[in-house]
């Protein structure tokens, strides 16, 4: 009886908890990287992955550091523009630090071996050995505990094995597994089947699951994704002459009528930030904007098409809703009507979207619907049916009001005849960290167990198991 | 029955500079009973620590050269310790920003929690955590407490969690300004939003500016560290609202000021940063803020830095003789100062307040300088003359009796009998130029208004917004300088309030479902008596149902309004803020009001210890008992802390 046991004795280790393991879940994005412990309903560490390089060479994590002006500071990605890890090693310290941040502490020593504080106050000869020790022990920043790991579909293999290695000898991580973030989506829904549309920041993809595995020739992805609808502001809002002036910019404003310039003063700088951390920082109030104004045309059929009779098209009906408000840091600000219609309407119809010289126009295959329709035909046409009646969305750029009706409209088009069904979370934090929170679901399952890499298991065949075990 | 009653309750509340901690919870509640500086003391072997300073006593046997036989005496006879209650030379402060970097330490700093407050056995601790201890980190912290203390009980709350329950309200936004960071936290519906919060913001805290009034004088001599720091605990150190001018003797920039100031409009520092020359220039005439004034502080300073070789080398008597005819000088000097300052004053109001002073004075308590004395081996005696010769304390008064109300009486107040910070250093009076109503000119408001905005901005909660940006609970000791809440408000107000756009005031704003009028008659006025029902039906309904909707809008801090409901009703802006308010706390506690809020989480922590232990008494596991951590260990600690 553990109740009995007395107050002086600590209870042993493996009497509490013993067949719970307490796993963590990384999901990294080239937007956020989302970390935290398996069996939680949200990511505890969501850190975003854009870092701030200084011209010393450091380099600042987390948002505290990010967004601060200052001079000498480049935004940096780690990712490239398909979503795929480019610089390996400020990733593996991107993410180290966004499991040591707030989840694990930055110390993995036991109290009483850590007297790492103390060295001040002895005279320096303290054994080198232990020193060592101690040093390994706080580079293997996990070592207590399995990594579950979330890659696009499209991950090469190379990148496959670039992970289990930085997790194996980097971190010391006695167990791993590498799952593609489309199945953990499907995961968090309870689904073992299903298209999943995963709109993110740079990429938007498909993936089709058929009782849990991968179909491989299913994978597509396109860029049409939240960073490309902030570009489509960005242009729609210059097609305006709105000055997109970001916060850190601004000291004070003042209500000024719509469309009318803004009367702001500004803050000034000796010398001014970056270039990419002014990009960053409007990102921010594009971001916003998304958040508050644009919708996508729920169909039935593309903006520009025709409605009832005559010429009336669905862009002249969206003109007579009420439009918008937008209020930009510096106080300018005007009423958006259909405008916030047409910014999202790309998306799905590559002959509306804003384009310029450094934003041509997307092909024909690559708007959502065509990449979704893509997914689905190359599949089996038996499991098509499944398939269709259950597409989830998820992804924080599906956040756009009405996207997901959207969506389901443009695919019944395609296909009258079977029944279309798509799936979108209600909560906004669930869409936003689906594939996070699949991950959280599958490493918590006791059958998960079987499936972990163990550290054996790399140590004997190499990063190579990594092909063979995580598909 | 509950478990546990409430004499029995004990609350801990670590923090990086003090931690807070009271045993039993009042009838009303009050602030915490214990004060202790979160520092320890290295002890004599590497692994301990001691509460307080010890330090070798040196022989009185051995007057002469004491420094050099420091070393060799303890080799030759048994060593003598003295405890130093005073200073806090070489601690070891195991919580820095928030985090416990020093494990072993914060162990033995919970240890002398425990001991001075010490409890009987059956005694329930409620711990308020720092925002950005870590999952593991609360584990260890609970494994301590059951396996040290043998705890029946353990709760854990988060600190910004906890100012939620002072202030009772379910949805507000956390500031907590502390030393050397702020958190900020959104709380929606009594939940935290551990997304998007900030956590930690480096140079938002009081260390922010302690620096910043540090590199503001450097230019001048005498202003060390500990003298910027407590010149900002001082009443004097101030932050003005943007719209007045930092006061000025003379009109030399001050014609420009207010203009400048109106232009910005940004914060109450912002008018100083443009004149980062004003700390060399004194202004001139008698009066406080001569050259006098800064003399005789320059001479001070001298005074610190000799003192320690003139205590060891022997010839302190002369030195207290010349200090006393010094101190003589200074009080006749002073005497005529006052009575030119009293000429001049006469048609001036007797008492300005400070904001309107261009220089004020505090009292500065040196700690430097006993411990450089207590070093060289001083006798109590010795150090009592010394302290007593030294000390401008005493004949501060007649001066503040006769110029003004003593400005540092505050300063007095709260380190004297709030704050078991030690006292017994030789107090001096320092004088300070505008230099005071710029601690927070540094970019720390501007730093910290972008990471509320960030904060809430990120919150997942979209339709809560609103209401966050309504309810803020700015508190921590770092927000303890005056107007610093005001400020940073106003900081907020100028930067990313949205104002009602002006396209939208008659469009957007018609209900839906009100039709064109028609030509019924029913709106038609009937004639009606007098003073009888005179709204609705004889107004223009469209007309009438713009106004109403629009009226949250138009009178964004319209009070009595059911605000939050409405706004998340009405589609005209998705944007917040709207408005931004402060939060009020209620008014129950009549020894809390006396003393500011700015420890709420404490006054939140009593609440929750109550609401906790007695009032649930561990039906909805609100506590982690021995039986659950001997049956889950101390991972189970996440099942109940919140």
């Amino acid at each position: 009886m553990a109740a009995t046991l007395p107050p002086t004795q600590p209870p042993a280790a493996q009497e509490y908890a013993g067949d719970e393991i307490n796993a963590l879940v990384l999901d990294p994005g080239s937007y956020t990287t989302r970390a935290g412990f398996a069996g939680e309903d949200t990511p505890k560490a969501v850190i975003p992955t854009n870092y701030g390089q200084l011209s010393s060479g450091e380099k600042l994590f987390g948002e505290n550091a990010i967004h601060l002006p200052r001079p000498d500071m480049e935004i940096k990605n780690p990712f490239n523009s398909d979503g795929i890890v480019e610089d390996w090693e400020t990733a593996t310290k991107l993410w180290e630090y966004s499991v040591t941040s707030r989840l694990t502490g930055a110390k993995q020593t036991p109290p009483n071996k850590n007297g790492l504080n103390d060295d001040k106050d002895e005279n320096g000869d303290t054994n080198m050995e232990e020193q060592m020790e101690q040093l390994e022990d706080q580079e293997k920043v996990l070592g207590e505990y399995p990594l579950l790991m979330a890659e696009p579909a499209w991950n090469p293999q190379k990148a496959r094995e670039k992970s289990i290695e930085i997790a194996m000898e980097q971190w010391g991580v006695p167990a791993f597994f590498l799952a593609k973030n489309g199945q953990l989506a499907a995961f968090s829904q309870g689904k073992s089947t299903a298209l999943v549309i995963d709109v993110g920041h740079q990429n938007t993809s498909v993936t089709a699951m058929w009782e849990g595995m991968v179909l491989r020739k299913s994978v597509h992805h396109t860029p049409l994704a939240g960073n490309w609808l902030n570009n489509q502001i960005r242009l729609m809002l210059s097609s305006q002459q709105a000055p997109l002036i970001p916060h850190y910019m601004v000291k004070s404003k003042q209500p000024v009528d719509a469309g009318a310039p803004s009367n702001a003063t500004y803050a000034k700088f000796d010398k001014p930030p970056t270039d990419s951390f002014r990009k960053l920082e409007e990102e921010r109030v594009l971001t916003a904007f998304k958040e508050s104004v644009v919708q996508t045309w729920p169909g039935p059929n593309r903006l520009e098409s025709q409605s009832g009779a005559g010429n009336f098209t669905n862009m002249d009906h969206v003109k007579n809703y009420p439009p918008k408000p937008f209020e930009m840091p510096d106080g300018w600000n005007q009423v958006f009507g259909a405008e916030r219609f047409k910014v999202a309407e790309g998306l799905f119809d590559h002959n509306a979207a804003y384009t310029d010289a450094e934003n041509p126009a997307p092909a024909g295959d690559q708007t959502l619907t065509s990449i979704a329709r893509n997914a689905l035909q190359a599949c089996d046409v038996d499991t098509r049916p499944h398939l269709m009646n259950n597409i989830i969305i998820t992804g924080a750029g599906s956040l756009i009001d009405k996207l997901p009706e959207r969506l389901q409209s443009d695919l019944q088009t395609i296909y009258p005849n079977p029944k279309i069904r798509v799936i979108a979370n209600q909560n906004s934090v669930e869409r936003k960290f689906g594939g996070w929170i699949g991950g959280s679901v599958l490493a918590s399952l006791g059958t998960f167990h079987q499936m972990w890499v163990s550290r054996q298991e790399y140590e004997e065949f190499g990063a190579r198991i990594v092909e063979k075990r995580c598909k | 029955m509950p478990p546990f009653r409430d004499d029995q309750i004990f609350i801990i509340a670590p923090g990086s500079e003090t931690t807070l901690a009271q045993l039993g919870l009042p009838e009303s509640f009050t602030p915490a009973r214990f004060r202790l500086r979160s520092r320890m003391f290295p002890g004599e072997k590497s692994d301990e620590y001691e509460p307080v300073k010890i330090r070798k006593k040196e022989k009185k046997s051995k007057p002469e050269g004491d420094a050099a036989t420091t070393n060799g005496e303890a080799s030759t006879e048994e060593p003598e310790w003295e405890e130093d209650r005073i200073s806090e030379d070489g601690a070891v402060w195991p919580i820095r920003k928030g985090s416990i970097v020093d494990w072993p330490c914060f162990y033995a700093l919970m240890e002398h929690v425990y001991n001075t407050v010490n409890p009987p056995f059956h005694t329930p601790i409620l711990l308020i955590s720092e925002p950005s201890w870590t999952h593991k980190e609360y584990e260890k912290v609970a494994q301590f407490f059951f396996e040290k203390f043998k705890v029946p009980g353990l709760a854990m709350m988060d600190s910004a969690l906890a100012a939620t329950y002072a202030y009772g309200i379910p949805t507000a936004t956390v500031v907590d300004v502390g030393l050397e960071k702020a958190d900020i936290t959104c709380i929606a519906d009594f939940m935290r939003q551990d997304i998007g919060r900030s956590l930690a913001v480096p140079d938002c805290g009081g260390e922010a500016m302690t620096r910043r009034l540090e590199e503001l004088l450097k230019g001048r001599k005498g202003f060390t560290r500990d003298v910027c720091e407590q010149l900002k605990k001082s009443s004097i150190c101030e932050i003005l609202p943007a719209d007045t001018e930092v006061p000025e003797s003379d009109a030399t920039e001050g014609a420009s000021n207010p203009a400048a100031a109106a232009s910005t409009g940004a914060d109450g520092a912002a008018p100083g940063q443009r004149k980062p020359s004003v700390a060399g220039e004194l202004p001139r005439g008698p009066g406080p803020g001569t050259e006098v004034g800064e003399e005789k502080k320059l001479e001070d300073e001298e005074g610190v830095l000799d003192i320690a070789s003139i205590v060891t080398g022997g010839n302190m008597g002369e030195y207290l003789a010349q200090k006393d005819r010094e101190k003589q000088d200074k009080a006749t000097a002073k005497q005529q100062r006052k009575a030119s300052e009293a000429q001049i004053q006469v048609n001036k109001p007797a008492r300005l307040p400070n904001a309107k002073r261009s220089r004020n004075t505090f009292m500065y308590e040196d700690f430097a300088l006993h411990d450089a004395m207590k070093k060289a081996g001083m006798t109590t005696q010795g150090m009592a003359d010394m302290q007593a010769s030294l000390d401008d304390g005493t004949n501060k008064e007649p001066q503040s009796a006769v110029s003004d109300k003593p400005a540092d009486a505050g300063f007095e107040k709260s380190d004297g009998t709030m704050d078991t910070s030690p006292t017994g250093g030789f107090r001096r009076e320092v004088e300070v130029g505008p230099e005071r109503f710029q601690a927070a000119s540094g970019g720390i408001l501007d730093r910290l208004a972008d990471a509320i905005h960030r904060t809430i901005w990120s919150c997942g909660e979209l339709s809560k917004r609103s209401d966050l940006w309504d309810n803020m609970i700015i508190l921590g000791n770092g927000s303890k300088v005056r107007g610093f809440k005001e400020a940073l408000l106003a900081t907020l107000q100028a930067k990313y309030i949205i104002s009602p756009s002006s396209a939208t005031i008659f469009t957007s704003e018609l209900p839906s479902n009100m039709s064109t009028p028609m030509a019924t008659g029913a709106n038609t006025p009937q004639p009606q008596l007098p003073g009888q029902q005179h709204h609705s039906s004889g107004v223009n309904p469209l007309l009438h149902a713009a106004l109403t909707a629009q009226n949250p809008q138009l009178h964004p801090s319209a009070p009595g309004m059911p605000q939050p409901h409405q706004q998340s009703m009405h589609s005209s802006h998705g944007q917040t803020p709207t408005s931004i308010k402060v939060a009020k706390i209620p008014e129950y506690f009549p020894e809390w009001k006396e003393v500011g809020y700015d420890e709420a989480s404490f006054l939140g922590a009593q609440v929750a210890g109550k609401l906790l232990f007695i009032v649930d008494g561990g039906a909805s596991k609100g506590y982690m008992t021995r039986t659950d951590y001997n049956e889950q260990g101390p991972s189970g600690i996440h099942d109940v802390r919140m």
